[in-house]
C-alpha cells in the first residue's frame, strides 16, 4: 500500500512533467510569433511630391499591414521611373492613376485589384477644358489660336482627357492652338487653375476632382470659369498587382481595400490615424478592367503609351 | 320643504345660484373649444407659414445652381453646390440636386448615394404633397436602378460596391412605399 509520502512525491513529478511540456508549448508559440513576416513593397505614384505620398499612404500601408499579416513598405515613385522599377521586380502592388495603371496592365501584365473613391463621381472622374468667364470663350471652338495649359503628360483627367476632347471637335493641339504649355514642378493642377485665373493662359486643362477641391476650400467660385468642353467619366487612381504576387495575398489585400471604412485608423509615429482621412479617399471600389476600355480608346485616339506610334 | 315664504326664497336663491354657475361653466366651455379651435388653427397656420418660408428659401439659396444647369453648366452646378455645402453643410436640398445632376450626367451609382443622403435628412422629398417632392424622380431611379443593377450583380455577386448600391436603391424604395428612417 502506497504510503503518503509515496503518493506526494508521484505527484510532484507528474507535475514537473506538466510543468515541462507546457514550458516547452510556449517556447514553441513564442517561436511561431516571432517568425519574420514576409517583406513587399507598394510603390505610389507620386502626385505632387514624395512627403506628401508618404503622409497619404503611410497609414494605408500600415493598415494593409495589420490586416494581411505582410510587413509592406510604402515607396513614392515618380510617374516616368514607375514602369522601369516595376518591370525590374521592385513592387508587388502599385497605386497609380488610371493612365499608368494600363500601360502596366498592357506591358507587364499588372492585375487589377481595385479603384479609389473621391469626389461626385465615386471611383470615376472626369477632364474639363475651362476658360475664365470674362474670357469671350464660350465655346470649344473658340480655343484656336489661344495660350493654353495643360496638367503633366501622364494625368488622365488632365491631359489626356483634354486632348482626346479637342482631337474630336476637329482642334489639334499640336497645330491650332498659339501654344500650349506644362507647368513645372510639384501642384501642377493647382498651378494651371491659377495661372489661368491670373491671365498667364486662356484656356486650361483641369481634372474635375482638382475644381472640386478647390470649390471647397474657397479657392476658386464656380462663376470664375466656364466649362468649354468635359471628358466622359473614366477610372481614377488604381491599385494593381504585380502578376506574380502570391493569388491569396492578392486576394486578401483586395479584400482589406474594399472593406475599409471612415473609422479605420493605423498607428503611425504612435498616433492613430485615420487611414482613408490621411489618404483623401472616400473608399475602394472593385471595377472591371474592361471599365478602363473608354481610356485606352482615348490613349489611341491621343498617340499616347501604351498605344504610341513613331 | 316649502313652508313658508322664507323657505321658498332660500330655494329660488340657490336654484338662481346653481343656473348662474351652470350659465358660466356653459359659456367657458364654449370659449375653450373657440380657444382650442383657433390654436389649432394658428399651428397649422404657422407649419405652412414655415413650409412656404423654407420652400422659397431653398430655392432663393440654390437659385445661382437652378440658373447654372439651365444654361447646361452641369459640371459648374456641381462646383457651385460644393461651395454651397461648406454654408449650408446638413442642408438637404443641397444633395437633391446633386443627385439630380449626376443623374443628368450618367453617374447613376453616385446619384443614388445623393438621394439617399437626402431622404435620410429630409423625407418631405418622398412626400407627393410637398412642394419640393422629388417622389416622381426618386421612383424612376430606383426602378431604372434596380433594372440596370440586376444583372450587374448577377456577374460579379462578391462586389460590395454593387450590393451597396442595391441596399442603398432598396432604401429608397421603402421611403417611397411610405416607411420610416
Amino acid at each position: 500500500m502506497p504510503t503518503f509520502s509515496s503518493c506526494v512525491s508521484i505527484l510532484r513529478q507528474g507535475f514537473g512533467r506538466l510543468a515541462i511540456f507546457g514550458l516547452l508549448l510556449l517556447v514553441i508559440a513564442g517561436c511561431e510569433q516571432t517568425k519574420e513576416r514576409p517583406k513587399l513593397k507598394i510603390g505610389y505614384m507620386n502626385c505632387n511630391n514624395e512627403q506628401e505620398t508618404r503622409q497619404r499612404f503611410v497609414p494605408l500601408t500600415r493598415y494593409l499591414s495589420e490586416q494581411v499579416g505582410v510587413d509592406f513598405e510604402a515607396v513614392p515613385v515618380d510617374t516616368h521611373d514607375f514602369e522601369d522599377r516595376f518591370k525590374a521586380g521592385e513592387f508587388a502592388f502599385t497605386h497609380t492613376n488610371s493612365l499608368l495603371y494600363v500601360v502596366l496592365h498592357e506591358n507587364q501584365k499588372l492585375q487589377l485589384l481595385s479603384a479609389e473613391k473621391r469626389g461626385h463621381f465615386g471611383a470615376r472622374s472626369a477632364g474639363a477644358i475651362i476658360a475664365r468667364a470674362d474670357s469671350g470663350i464660350t465655346k470649344l471652338e473658340d480655343i484656336r489660336g489661344k495660350r493654353m495649359v495643360f496638367g503633366p503628360m501622364m494625368a488622365p483627367t488632365g491631359y489626356l482627357a483634354q486632348y482626346d476632347l479637342m482631337l474630336a471637335a476637329g482642334i489639334d493641339p499640336e497645330r491650332d492652338l498659339g501654344y500650349y504649355a506644362i507647368p513645372s514642378g510639384s501642384f501642377k493642377h493647382e498651378k494651371l487653375v491659377y495661372g489661368l485665373y491670373f491671365g498667364q493662359f486662356d484656356v486650361a486643362a483641369a481634372p474635375v476632382l482638382d475644381l472640386e477641391v478647390m470649390a471647397k476650400e474657397g479657392k476658386i467660385t464656380a462663376e470664375d470659369f466656364v466649362v468649354l468642353a468635359q471628358s466622359e467619366l473614366i477610372p481614377y487612381c488604381t491599385f494593381g498587382a504585380a502578376a506574380e504576387t502570391d493569388p491569396e495575398l492578392v486576394a486578401k489585400v483586395r479584400k482589406a481595400l474594399l472593406g475599409l471604412t471612415a473609422d479605420a485608423t493605423a498607428l503611425v509615429d504612435g498616433e492613430q490615424v485615420r487611414v482613408l482621412k490621411a489618404a483623401w479617399v472616400d473608399g475602394f471600389e472593385e471595377l472591371l478592367d474592361s471599365d478602363y476600355d473608354p481610356i485606352r480608346e482615348m490613349a489611341k485616339r491621343a498617340n499616347m503609351p501604351p498605344y504610341q506610334k513613331f | 320643504m316649502l313652508q313658508d315664504r322664507y323657505d321658498k326664497l332660500l330655494w329660488l336663491g340657490l336654484l338662481g345660484v346653481i343656473g348662474t354657475l351652470g350659465f358660466f361653466l356653459f359659456a367657458g366651455s364654449v370659449r375653450e373649444s373657440a380657444a382650442v379651435d383657433a390654436g389649432s388653427l394658428d399651428r397649422a397656420m404657422e407649419q405652412e407659414l414655415a413650409r412656404q418660408a423654407k420652400v422659397s428659401f431653398v430655392e432663393k439659396i440654390y437659385q445661382p445652381v437652378s440658373k447654372l444647369r439651365q444654361e447646361g453648366q452641369l459640371q459648374s452646378a456641381l462646383l457651385k453646390l460644393d461651395e454651397l455645402s461648406v454654408r449650408y453643410p446638413g442642408e438637404a436640398h443641397g444633395a437633391i440636386l446633386k443627385g439630380e445632376i449626376l443623374l443628368e450626367m450618367g453617374a447613376l451609382d453616385a446619384a443614388v448615394g445623393s438621394f439617399v443622403a437626402a431622404v435620410q435628412r429630409n423625407g418631405d422629398y418622398v412626400d407627393q404633397h410637398h412642394p419640393l417632392s422629388r417622389f416622381e424622380t426618386i421612383r424612376q431611379l430606383v426602378e431604372r436602378g434596380l433594372r440596370e443593377i440586376a444583372p450587374r450583380l448577377q456577374a460579379h455577386p462578391d462586389n460590395p460596391a454593387l450590393a451597396e448600391s442595391r441596399k442603398q436603391l432598396f432604401y429608397l424604395q421603402s421611403r417611397l412605399a411610405g416607411g420610416c428612417e
